[in-house]
C-alpha cells in the first residue's frame, strides 16, 4: 500500500469468511493466530480469563495458508511466520499486525519449526521447513533466504512432520522427522550448525522405517526424555527414543483419523482427531514382558499401555463433521494455562482449559472436559455491530440485502452497488461512507440521495463502468451482469435500460473491457467471462454480440488481446490456451502445455486479466510495474478499476492503478463468498495537493475535477519520466501547476546543489504566487469536486481523531473544524512496507486491556498515542501554528486553512515515519539514486535537508526566524520511527496534539479580544520568565506561550523574535500580543496583512511538502527501476 | 437455473431436492470414481496406496533411449519405481568415432524427483478423497468446492511436475549429484542430465570444451534451460566452458503416459463436479456457511 494511503474498512454485517487451516497461540498466551484458506491471517486477542476476541485481519497471502510458526524468540520479538500454498512466506509482527519480511520461494511448506541456538549461532535463527519437496530446508528467520538443506542419504522423500528435541541428558539438539513413506530420520542440530553455515552436506544420523503412512505429528517427551509419540492418521505409536523400539500401537476407531498429539506430562499424552475430538491417556507401565512386538527378535523388557483419562469434543452442531486443526499449548509457568485449541473450517475457534492433573471419573470412565471458550469472527461482528457498518446499509432500506458487487466511480463520486436481489443502487460514495461512520449520520441517511436500477432478476455479480477505463466512452454507460447470465447496459443518468444481452451461459463472473490499443472498427469491446467457462464479446455501440467462445473446459484465468491479428487469447485453469478469431468467431488454435505457456506469455502488453493477482492494495511498486507494462497506451493514466481479479484469485483487492483520487472506495471480496466489504482509501498526499491553496488554485481557482485530472495525468507522466530516466525537461503540456511540473525538471540524477537551487527559485516564485493567490482565495467559488475533497479531508480527520480524550476538545472540533464525531471506533488499516496490510476488525478497541476501563474513549489506537501526543506537544514550537488565534467570524476559510494545515502536518509525519521502510525496500533495487540515498539514508541527513530550508529562509528572506523547535519536532518524529511507532499511532498522536493546540487557541481567542487583555499578558509574561528559567518544564507552559505568540511569529513580522532562547526579546514578545489583539479586534474580516502572513506561513510548510513530494517522485523512479517484484514469479 | 428466481414454490422444492441428491449421492459417486482412477494412477507409480514400503522392491524396467536422427548416444536406463538404479550410456565421439562407455555405480540409485513428487502429489490427493468417504455427509456446496480445489491443486501439481522439467543452469547440472553417480567418473568434458518430459524419459549429454582465457569470444553465461543448445557458456570452478555438442535421447515410459491420462481425466471430473455444484450456487450462497 502506498505510504500516504490511509485505509478505513467498512465491514458490513457479515464477517468475511475465514476457513481456518492453521492455528497457533503465541508464547505469551495473549494472541491466537489463525491462517485461512482465503489467505488471510487473523489475530485474536486472548484475555487472561481465556476470552477470545478477534482483533485484526492480516492480508498478505494470495493462496491458502498452510502453516504458522514462531519466527523469533518470542519474548524479544513477537514475530510469527506464515507460509502459503503458493510458496509465499511472510513474517508478521503480531502485536501490531505489520508484515516485517516476506518472500516467495518455489517451495510449499507444511510445517515450520523455529530453531535458535544463541551461543553457537549469529543472526536471528533458522526456520526449519518441510513440505512438498525432499528433505528439510533451512531458511534464515530474518531474511527468509534459503541457507541450506538437511540431506538424507537414504531414500530422500518429502517430509510430513518434524520436531526438535532438546535433550538435557545428551546436551544435543536433534531434529526428528518422518517422511511421507513413513521413515523416521534424525539429524544432529546443534553440532551441525557450523557445517551448515559452511554449506557442507549434513546427512541424517539415524533412520528407521516406522511401518505406517501419513504421519501427522512426532513429539518427544521432555519429561522422561525417553518416549517418542508418533501420530499417524490411522494409529498412534509410542517408541522408546533410545533404540526406537515400539512400545505401543493404538489403532483409531471407526472412521476416525488422528490429526495430532502432544505430551502433557511424564507418561501422559493427548491425542486429537480431525473431527475435533481429543483424548487424554495415561501411559501405564505394564512391567510384564508382553511380546507384542517381537519383530526385532528380542523380548522387550517392559511395555506400556494407555488408559483413557479424559476426552474433549466440540459442540454438537451441524458443522460437526468439518475438519479441524488443533494444537496444544503446554505452559508450566504460572499465569499461563494448559490450553487445547482448535480451529474449524467454518472459522470457529474453541478452547479447552486442560487441568494440570487430568483424572478420570471415580468409576474409571473417562471424564469430559468442558469447552472453556469458543468464538467466531461473526460473533465479533454481532457484538460490535456499530463498527460493522456497511457502506450501503441505510440505502437498501432493509439492510439485509448483501452487496454482491460494487464499483466506485471517483470522477462522479458515485458508488454503484449491485445486490443479491438484483437491484443496483447508485449513491454518493462519500456521503454514504459518512452516513455509515459518523454520529449524526442518521440525518445524512435520510437525506442521502440514491437511485435504484431495477432490471435484473437475480443477484448482480459484476459491474463495469466503461468510462472509467476509457474516457472516450459514454459517461452515462454502466454494464452489469447477473447470476442469470443477463448483461444489461444502463444509462445511469436517466436510469433506463439501453440494452439487455442474454448470454445463457451461467452467472457472469466478470466483465472486462478491451484495452485501448485494441479496437474493433474503432470501438472497444466488452468481454464477459461466464461461469460455464465461456467468454462472450459484446459490442456496446452496436448493441450486439461479436463472439461467444464456448469451448473451454476449465475456468478462464486469463484473457489477452492480439490487436494486430484480431485474436482473443484465452488462458484456462488447466494451463491450456485457446485462440479465437474475433471477426469470424472461430477457434483458431487450441494449445496445451509448454506451447500454451509461451503463447500466454508472448503478448504481455495487451494483458488484461491477471489470474493469480497478488493481493495488492495500492502498492507503489506494483503501480509502477503496471505503468511499465502498459506504457504503450494511454490506458494507464485513467483510473482503472482493475476488473479481472475475481477469477479465483483469493482476495480481490484492486491495486494502485485504480487509485488516483484523494478518496476512493475499494470493494473487496474474499474467495468462496460473494459478499464483500469496502475499504475507504484516503490519499493524504493527494488530499494535501488538492487542498493546498498554492498555485494549483492560482491557475484554476475553480479547481474543477478536470483540472485535477490533468494534474494526475501530469503526475503519471512525471513518474514515467523519472521511470525511464529521460532527461527531458519539456513535456507536461500547458500545465502550469508548478508543484506538479517541477519534478519533471528535477532530474533524479542531479546533485544536491542543483536540487537546492531549484528549490530556492521554486520557493521565491511560490511565495509570490502564494501572495497573489491568497488575495483571491476567499472566493467561495468551488465546484462540487472541491467540496468532495474538503469532505474527504474532514472524513479522514473524523476517522483518525481519537475522540473522547477530552470532551471539550470534541465539541470544539465539531464546532470549529466542522467535522462530525464517530459513531464508534472505526476499523483502521495499517499498511506494511510493501503490499501487505492489516485491517482492524470490529471490536479491536476492546481487545486492548488498558482501554477496557475507559469506555468514553472512542477510536484511540493505543495508549501509546497519548504519550506520544504529549511528547509532541512538548516539543511543538511556538511558531508554526499558523492559523491560530483567529477570530471566529471567518469560519469557512479558517476551517479550510486548518484542514490544510492539519493534513499537511499529517502527511509530513506519515512520510517521516514511513521513510526508512520504503527506502529499505528501495535501497537494494535502486542503483541510480545516489543522491537520494545520501540524503535520506539517515534521519540526520534528512533533518539537515530541512534545516537547510530554514537556513535558506534566513538568508534569503529578511532575517526571518529559524524555528529550532521545528527541527526538534522533526527529530522527534524521526525518533519515533526508530522506536517502531506505528504510522497510525504517530498520525493519531500528532493529530491529537495539533488539534489540542489549535482548539485551545480557539477557546482562548474570545478572551484575547476582550478589552482587558492585560491579565493575559501579564500571565504570559510570568509564564515566560518561568519558562526561561525552567525551559524543560511542562507542556502547559508552552501551550500558553504558543497561544499568545503564535500568530506573530510569521516571517513577515518585522520584529525579530526569539522568545525561546533569548530573554532580551522580552519587550517584543510583550508588544506583539497587544498588537495582535488590536488587529483582531479592529478588523471585522480578515485583513490583507493577515492573509499575507498566512500565505507566507503556508509557504513555509509547503517547502517541506514540496521536498517530500519531490522526494517521492524521485523515490518512485528509483523503485520502478528495480528489475522485478519479489512476489511475482 | 434461469427460472430459479421466478420459479414457483414447487419448482423450488424440486430444485432443492435435486441439490440434496447432488450433495448426498452424486458427489460421493464422483469421489469414488475419482479415487478409483487415482488409485489406478498411483499403481502406475508402483506405489500401492494402502500398502507400505515393506513389500518387495519395485520391479525394474529397462528403457533403451535413442533418437531418430543420430545414433551417437545410446543409453539403457533401469527404472525402479522413482529411482534410476542402473544406467549404461554409450557415446560415440563425433570427431574420432571413439566409443565412450560409462555406467552407474552399483551401490547408488538416482531418485527422479519429478516422479517422486508426482507420486506424492497423487497420494496426497487420494488421502484427501479418502477422508471423505460415504459416511461423510457434505452439508454445503462450498465444502465440496473446497475439497475439489484442494484435490485439483494436487493433481495439477502432479501433472505439472511431469510436464515441466526443471530448468537448470549448466553449473547446476555440473554440480548435481548425477554426475557423481558414474563409475568410472565422467570425463570432465561431459555433462549428463536425466529428466522426465511428459511421458518420456530423457537423457541429455553435453560435450564441453574449455574457452581460452584470452579468447576473443564474448563470454556470456547461459541461463537456466531444460535443454541447452551448443554454444552455451558457463563458468565452472575457475574454468570457462562452452557446450560444443548436445545429444538428447529419449524413450517413452508407457505407464507415465497412462498416469498423465488419468490426471487429465480426473481433473476434468473434478471440474465437472464443481460446475454441477455451481449451477446451484444461487441457492447455497444465500445461506450462511
Amino acid at each position: 500500500m502506498r505510504s500516504s494511503l490511509q485505509a478505513v474498512a467498512l465491514w458490513g454485517k457479515k464477517a468475511p469468511s475465514h476457513s481456518i487451516t492453521a492455528i497457533m497461540i503465541t508464547d505469551d498466551q495473549q494472541t491466537i493466530v489463525t491462517g485461512s484458506q482465503e489467505g488471510q491471517l487473523c489475530l485474536w486477542n486472548l484475555s487472561p480469563e481465556l476470552k477470545i476476541s478477534a482483533k485484526e485481519l492480516l492480508f498478505g497471502h494470495s493462496a491458502s495458508v498452510t502453516c504458522l510458526a514462531r519466527a523469533r524468540d518470542f519474548s524479544k520479538q513477537p514475530y510469527v511466520v506464515s507460509a502459503a500454498e503458493n510458496g509465499e512466506m511472510c513474517v508478521w509482527n503480531v502485536t501490531n499486525g505489520q508484515c516485517v519480511e516476506m518472500a516467495t520461494l518455489p517451495y510449499r511448506h507444511t510445517a515450520i519449526c523455529y530453531y535458535h541456538c544463541s551461543f553457537r549461532m549469529t543472526g536471528e535463527g533458522w526456520l526449519l521447513c518441510c513440505g512438498e519437496y525432499q528433505d528439510v530446508l533451512i531458511i534464515d528467520a530474518k531474511s527468509l533466504d534459503v541457507i541450506h538443506t538437511f540431506i538424507s542419504s537414504q531414500s530422500p522423500d518429502w517430509i510430513n512432520c518434524m520436531c526438535i528435541v532438546h535433550s538435557m541428558r545428551i546436551q544435543e539438539d536433534s531434529l526428528l522427522v518422518v517422511s511421507v513413506a513413513g521413515e523416521l530420520k534424525v539429524w544432529d542440530l546443534s553440532s551441525s550448525i557450523n557445517s551448515i553455515q559452511e554449506k557442507q552436506d549434513v546427512y541424517e544420523k539415524e533412520s528407521k522405517f516406522l511401518d505406517s503412512l501419513n504421519c501427522r505429528t512426532i513429539r518427544f517427551c521432555t519429561y522422561t526424555e525417553r518416549l517418542l509419540l508418533v501420530v499417524f492418521s490411522k494409529c498412534w505409536k509410542v517408541y522408546d527414543y533410545c533404540d526406537f523400539s515400539l512400545l505401543w500401537t493404538e489403532v483409531s476407531g471407526s472412521g476416525q483419523c488422528f490429526a495430532g498429539g502432544e505430551v502433557l506430562a511424564a507418561h501422559r499424552i493427548i491425542i486429537w482427531t480431525e473431527d475435533g475430538h481429543s483424548y487424554i491417556y495415561q501411559l501405564l507401565n505394564s512391567g510384564l514382558s508382553k511380546s507384542i512386538y517381537p519383530a526385532d527378535g528380542r523380548v522387550l523388557k517392559e511395555t506400556i499401555y494407555p488408559h483413557l483419562l479424559c476426552s474433549t469434543s466440540v459442540q454438537e452442531n451441524k458443522n460437526q463433521s468439518l475438519s479441524f486443526v488443533m494444537g496444544y499449548m503446554n505452559e508450566r509457568k504460572e499465569p499461563f494455562y494448559k490450553v487445547l485449541f482448535s480451529g474449524e473450517v467454518s472459522g470457529r475457534i474453541t478452547l479447552w482449559h486442560i487441568p494440570d492433573v487430568p483424572v478420570s471419573k471415580f468409576d474409571g470412565s473417562p471424564r469430559e472436559i468442558p469447552i472453556t471458550a469458543t468464538w467466531t469472527l461473526q460473533d465479533n461482528f454481532d457484538k460490535h455491530h456499530t463498527m460493522s457498518q456497511s457502506i450501503i446499509d441505510h440505502v437498501s432500506g432493509t439492510g439485509t440485502v448483501g452487496v454482491t458487487s460494487s464499483e466506485h466511480v471517483p470522477s462522479l463520486d458515485k458508488l454503484i452497488c449491485g445486490c443479491e436481489d438484483g437491484t443496483i443502487f447508485i449513491t454518493q460514495a462519500l456521503n454514504a461512507a459518512k452516513a455509515g461512520l459518523l454520529e449524526g449520520g442518521s440525518l445524512l441517511k435520510d437525506s442521502l440521495p440514491y437511485k435504484v436500477l431495477k432490471g435484473h432478476h437475480q443477484g448482480v455479480t459484476s459491474l463495469l463502468y466503461p468510462h472509467g477505463l476509457s474516457s472516450k466512452l459514454d459517461q452515462s454507460w454502466l454494464v452489469s451482469g447477473d447470476q442469470d447470465s443477463c448483461v444489461i447496459l444502463w444509462n445511469i443518468f436517466t436510469e433506463e435500460i439501453l440494452h439487455k444481452f442474454f448470454l445463457e451461459a451461467g452467472p457472469v463472473t466478470s466483465l472486462l473491457m478491451s484495452p485501448e490499443n485494441f479496437r474493433l472498427r474503432s470501438d472497444q469491446v466488452i468481454c464477459c467471462v461466464c461461469s460455464d467457462h465461456s467468454v462472450a464479446l459484446l459490442h456496446l455501440e452496436g448493441k450486439r454480440y461479436l463472439l461467444h467462445a464456448r469451448k473451454h473446459l476449465f475456468p478462464v484465468r486469463m484473457i489477452k488481446w492480439h490487436p494486430v491479428e484480431n485474436f482473443l487469447i484465452v488462458g484456462c485453469a488447466d494451463d491450456s490456451a485457446y485462440i479465437w478469431e474475433i471477426e469470424t468467431g472461430t477457434l483458431e488454435r487450441h494449445e496445451t502445455g509448454e506451447r500454451a505457456r509461451i503463447i500466454l506469455n508472448c503478448c504481455d502488453d495487451s494483458q488484461l486479466l491477471k489470474p493469480e493477482s497478488v493481493l495488492v492494495v495500492a502498492s507503489e511498486t506494483h503501480k509502477h510495474k503496471s505503468v511499465e507494462q502498459r506504457s504503450s497506451s494511454a490506458y494507464s493514466f485513467g483510473p482503472i478499476p482493475c476488473p479481472g481479479l475475481q477469477v479465483e484469485s483469493s482476495c480481490k483487492v484492486a491495486d494502485a492503478k485504480s487509485f488516483s483520487g484523494p478518496f476512493k472506495v475499494l470493494p473487496v471480496k474474499t474467495k468462496w463468498s460473494n459478499i464483500g466489504f469496502h475499504i475507504l482509501l484516503f490519499d493524504l498526499e493527494n488530499l494535501v495537493e488538492l487542498l493546498l491553496p498554492t498555485p494549483i488554485c492560482d491557475v484554476d481557482p475553480s479547481n474543477s475535477f478536470y483540472g485535477s485530472e490533468i494534474l494526475r495525468r501530469a503526475k503519471s507522466t512525471v513518474e514515467k519520466k523519472t521511470l525511464t530516466l529521460k532527461r527531458n525537461k519539456t513535456a507536461c503540456g500547458s500545465l502550469s501547476a508548478e508543484a506538479q511540473a517541477k519534478p519533471i525538471g528535477e532530474n533524479p540524477a542531479q546533485g544536491d546543489n542543483t536540487v537546492k537551487f531549484l528549490e530556492e527559485s521554486d520557493g521565491i516564485k511560490r511565495q509570490k504566487k502564494t501572495k497573489n493567490s491568497k488575495k483571491m482565495h476567499p472566493k467561495p467559488s468551488r465546484k462540487v469536486d472541491a467540496n468532495i475533497t474538503v469532505d474527504a479531508a474532514k472524513l479522514f480527520l473524523s476517522c483518525f481523531l481519537p475522540w473522547g480524550v477530552d470532551k471539550e476538545l470534541d465539541n470544539l472540533c465539531i464546532k470549529h473544524l466542522n467535522i462530525l464525531k464517530l459513531q464508534g471506533s472505526v476499523s483502521l488499516g495499517l499498511a506494511s512496507n510493501e503490499d501487505r496490510f492489516s485491517l482492524m476488525l470490529p471490536g479491536w478497541d476492546v481487545c486492548n486491556d488498558e482501554m477496557k476501563t475507559d469506555y468514553s474513549k472512542v477510536n484511540l489506537f493505543s495508549k501509546k498515542v497519548l504519550d506520544l501526543s504529549n511528547k509532541y506537544t512538548s516539543t511543538l514550537p511556538n511558531q508554526v501554528g499558523l492559523p491560530r488565534g483567529l477570530e471566529n467570524n471567518c469560519d469557512s476559510l479558517q476551517e479550510s486553512n486548518t484542514l490544510v494545515y492539519l493534513l499537511s502536518r499529517l502527511f509530513v509525519v506519515n512520510k517521516l515515519v514511513n521513510m526508512p521502510l520504503e527506502l529499505a525496500c528501495g535501497t537494494d533495487r535502486s542503483f541510480k539514486m545516489e543522491s537520494v540515498h545520501n540524503k535520506a539514508k539517515s534521519p540526520g541527513n534528512e533533518i539537515l535537508t530541512f534545516s537547510s530550508f530554514y537556513g535558506y529562509l534566513r538568508n534569503g528572506k529578511n532575517e526571518s526566524h529559524i524555528p529550532e523547535a521545528d527541527i526538534s519536532l522533526l527529530k522527534l518524529i524521526s525518533c519515533w520511527r526508530d522506536q517502531s511507532v506505528q504510522v497510525t499511532e504517530a498520525i493519531q498522536a500528532v493529530l491529537l496534539a495539533e488539534v489540542q493546540q489549535h482548539m485551545k487557541t480557539l477557546s482562548k481567542t474570545p478572551v484575547n479580544s476582550q478589552p482587558v487583555p492585560m491579565t493575559e499578558d501579564v500571565h504570559c509574561e510570568m509564564r515566560q520568565i518561568l519558562q526561561n528559567t525552567e525551559w524543560t518544564c511542562g507542556e502547559e507552559v508552552e501551550l500558553q506561550c504558543t497561544t499568545d505568540t503564535g500568530p506573530l511569529q510569521t516571517p513577515v513580522s518585522p520584529v525579530k523574535h526569539d522568545s525561546n532562547s533569548n530573554s532580551a526579546n522580552f519587550q517584543d514578545t510583550e508588544d506583539m500580543p497587544d498588537r495582535c489583539v488590536l488587529e483582531e479586534s479592529e478588523s471585522p474580516g480578515i485583513s490583507y496583512f493577515q492573509i499575507c502572513k498566512w500565505g507566507v506561513c503556508y509557504s513555509l510548510w509547503s517547502y517541506i511538502l514540496a521536498v517530500l513530494l519531490r522526494k517521492d517522485s524521485r523515490k518512485n523512479g528509483s523503485l520502478s527501476t528495480k528489475p522485478s517484484l519479489p512476489f511475482v514469479r | 437455473m434461469a427460472t430459479a428466481m421466478a420459479a414457483t414454490a414447487a419448482e423450488r422444492a424440486v430444485l432443492e431436492e435435486e441439490f440434496r441428491w447432488l450433495l448426498h449421492d452424486e458427489v460421493h459417486a464422483v469421489l469414488r470414481q475419482l479415487q478409483d482412477i487415482l488409485k489406478e494412477a498411483s499403481l502406475r507409480f508402483t506405489l500401492s496406496c494402502s500398502g507400505t514400503g515393506t513389500e518387495a522392491p519395485a520391479k525394474q524396467e529397462n528403457f533403451i533411449l535413442g533418437s531418430c536422427s543420430t545414433d551417437q548416444v545410446k543409453g539403457v536406463l533401469t527404472l525402479q519405481g522413482d529411482a534410476l538404479s542402473q544406467a549404461d550410456v554409450n557415446l560415440k565421439m563425433p570427431r574420432n568415432n571413439q566409443l565412450l562407455h560409462f555406467a552407474f555405480r552399483e551401490d547408488k540409485q538416482w531418485k527422479l524427483q519429478q516422479i517422486q513428487d508426482a507420486r506424492n502429489h497423487v497420494s496426497q490427493a487420494i488421502y484427501l478423497l479418502a477422508n471423505r468417504d460415504e459416511s461423510y455427509q457434505f452439508r454445503t456446496g462450498a465444502e465440496v468446492l473446497k475439497l475439489m480445489d484442494a484435490v485439483m491443486l494436487q493433481l495439477t501439481r502432479a501433472r505439472n511436475r511431469l510436464t515441466t522439467p526443471a530448468t537448470l543452469t549448466l553449473p547446476e547440472i555440473a554440480a548435481s549429484g548425477l554426475t557423481r553417480m558414474f563409475a568410472p567418473a565422467l570425463p570432465s568434458d561431459l555433462l549428463v542430465n536425466v529428466y522426465i518430459n511428459l511421458n518420456k524419459l530423457c537423457l541429455t549429454v553435453y560435450q564441453l570444451h574449455a574457452l581460452q582465457p584470452n579468447s576473443t569470444k564474448n563470454f556470456r553465461p547461459a541461463g537456466g534451460a531444460v535443454l541447452h543448445s551448443p554454444g552455451a557458456m558457463f563458468e565452472w570452478g575457475s574454468q570457462r566452458l562452452e557446450v560444443s555438442h548436445v545429444h538428447k535421447v529419449e524413450c517413452v515410459i508407457p505407464w507415465l503416459n497412462d498416469a498423465l491420462v488419468f490426471f487429465t481425466v480426473s481433473l476434468q471430473l473434478c471440474q465437472q463436479l464443481k460446475d454441477k455444484i455451481s449451477v446451484f450456487s444461487s441457492y447455497w450462497s444465500y445461506r450462511p456457511f
